[in-house]
């Protein structure tokens, strides 16, 4: 096979070979380098007589005035102008977690802003920061679930889980007496008489590890753990990329694939911005221990729908808490605590 | 001269161990339970509480063996309190009143223990019917129940005291109000009930087809 019908592209290192026939067939006149473009070349090195480039020229141009004219147009109304410009600001914002206090503030306002330019509703939605002295704890016990689900269904309502695709952070598995936690031969979407008679239930969801996998591989720093524990996402930052869903060793990431559709009267108005604000497609979530609850002092959806009482959230740091007496006195486990990611989410039995 | 290349090299092999000691904050602690046992603070200096929360809730105290937490209020979820406004003679004596009539208390069936072990009696005090009584016959309130059924579930009332049975109601942050025995279990048939889940995931059996 001759150099130039090669199908695929090998660098040229310390070998300037020039082809001597032109690959055009051509024998006189110029001829275009045959050599696939890489990179920067791709866009900029393209052969454009003056009339192609001044009609690309000119496109850009339009969809650059487009976006400046429909923000300080003076035909447009007055709420469609303050709606692009809100677009605009907010897509040149920053990531969360370098925001100053101001910053966060603003955002939220237009965040609020905008949901009230759309549906005519308000919502509160707070950027309230960690506490001192707190570190985020549960503990679930094995024992006493009955496996009712109760908990998932206060967990969609509260934080704004697409209802279209059925999202839930929470998953309750089936497991059989002495089978031990086999997770591949467990159900999580049985649907019978609970409990069912030689079965245990365990629930599953985000563990808020002290060192968590999926901080570590996101490539844009959109997830960070929180002082007092709490593994956040910026929903605004998040590319979409899955790299914290592949890291995380028990499944506790959820991707939208579509809008998150939620229908106007069974939004919670109570949000966090890293908690249940409305996301868009495209973008991860998880638990946050319902982070617009618990930094106020509430516990989380899942613990207060509890019919059993088998789920306790706390405070790790004090010594007096529900959570610190359980870690203490009863026998209990973290799943794959092998790998070393410190899940804050205990099990344990009567 | 070769005291001073291997002074040289001390040094420099000092200087590598202290910049690779030069752990950054985040990962100051080997494992969670290292950090929770060196940050850990007095309860005293928690700002957050849960004291809005747990506002709608009439709660009476509890201190037992040094736990002291708040439970839900019972005399006045009880639908007919004071027991005594209908129970004004001994049983036997109403029984015979109330021939032919209607049974009261007929929706309830003891389902707690055997027979052989338990009947109304070993907790209603026939002639106090506002009051509970123990195994050797002391009153115990209506509020504080939890002390009778404590008598036989004493493992289950250690865990209830810690925090590791029995809901906790409103926030994680202090006060601590946890539900007391008869808010989650009804006293004559304390079992959990059978039910159905309350969700079927339609979508997630489409998903795994």
């Amino acid at each position: 096979m001759s150099e130039n019908n090669k199908k695929w592209y090998s660098l040229n290192l310390n070998q300037s070979k020039k082809s001597e026939s032109c690959g055009c067939g051509k024998d006189s006149g110029g001829c275009s380098d045959n050599k696939p473009k890489d990179g920067y070349d791709q866009i900029m090195d393209v052969p454009m007589d003056r009339r192609a480039a001044f009609k690309k020229i000119t496109a850009g141009f339009l969809i650059g005035a487009g976006a400046v004219s429909s923000a300080c147009s003076v035909v447009s109304g007055d709420e469609s102008k303050e709606k692009s410009n809100i677009e605009w600001e907010e897509y040149f914002k920053g990531n969360y977690k370098l925001m100053t206090d101001e910053e966060r503030n603003e955002t939220i306002e237009r965040l609020t802003r905008s949901y009230e330019l759309r549906t005519g509703k308000n919502l509160s939605m707070s950027s309230k920061d960690a506490e001192e002295n707190v570190l985020f704890g549960y503990a679930f016990n094995i024992s006493k679930c009955q496996g009712y689900m109760d908990c998932i269904n206060a967990c969609v309502e509260e934080n704004n889980q697409d209802r279209s695709t059925e999202m839930q952070y929470i998953r309750i598995h089936e497991m059989e007496d002495g089978k031990g936690f086999n997770f591949e031969e467990s159900d999580d979407n049985y649907y019978h008489e609970v409990p069912a008679e030689g079965h245990f239930y365990m629930g599953t969801q985000c563990y808020h590890c002290d060192n968590p996998p999926c901080v570590e591989v996101c490539p844009v720093q959109a997830t960070w753990k929180e002082k007092d524990g709490i593994v956040v996402i910026d929903y605004d930052w998040c590319v979409g990329c899955r790299y914290c869903m592949a890291a995380c060793p028990y499944d506790g990431r959820r991707f939208n694939w579509k809008t998150p559709e939620v229908p106007e009267d069974e939004v919670n108005k109570n949000q966090h911005y890293l908690g249940n604000r409305l996301r868009k497609k495209g973008v991860m979530e998880k638990c946050t221990f319902c982070i617009q609850r618990s930094r106020e002092g509430q516990n989380p959806a899942c613990v207060e729908a509890c019919p059993t009482g088998s789920r306790t959230f706390g405070n790790l740091l004090d010594p007096n808490s529900n959570i610190r007496w359980i870690l203490e006195n009863k026998k209990v486990f973290r799943l794959k605590e092998d790998l070393g990611t410190e899940p804050k989410f205990w099990y344990y039995m009567d | 001269m070769k005291l001073k290349t291997i002074s040289k090299r001390l040094i420099a092999i000092l200087c590598l161990f202290v910049i690779s000691c030069k752990h950054s904050n985040e990962h100051k602690y080997h494992t969670v339970t290292d950090k929770i046992e060196a940050e850990s603070v007095s309860s005293d200096n928690i700002n957050v509480s849960s004291e809005n929360f747990n506002e709608t809730i009439k709660t009476v105290a509890v201190n037992e063996d040094g736990f002291e937490f708040l439970i839900p209020e019972r005399k006045s979820q009880i639908a007919s309190f004071n027991c005594t406004e209908c129970h004004t003679k001994p049983i036997p004596q109403l029984k015979q009143e109330q021939v032919g009539e209607k049974a009261a208390h007929w929706n309830i069936k003891l389902e707690h223990a055997g027979l052989e072990t338990m009947n109304c009696a070993t907790c209603h005090t026939s002639n106090n019917m506002d009051n509970l009584h123990s195994l050797t016959n002391s009153e115990i309130d209506f509020n504080y129940s939890y002390k009778l059924c404590s008598q036989c579930h004493q493992k289950e009332f250690k865990d209830w005291k810690g925090g590791a049975h029995g809901k906790q109601l409103g926030g994680w942050a202090p006060p601590r109000v946890s539900n007391t025995c008869v808010n989650c279990h009804n006293p004559h048939k304390p079992q959990f009930e059978k039910r159905w889940p309350v969700r079927f995931n339609t979508q997630k059996v489409k998903e795994r087809q």
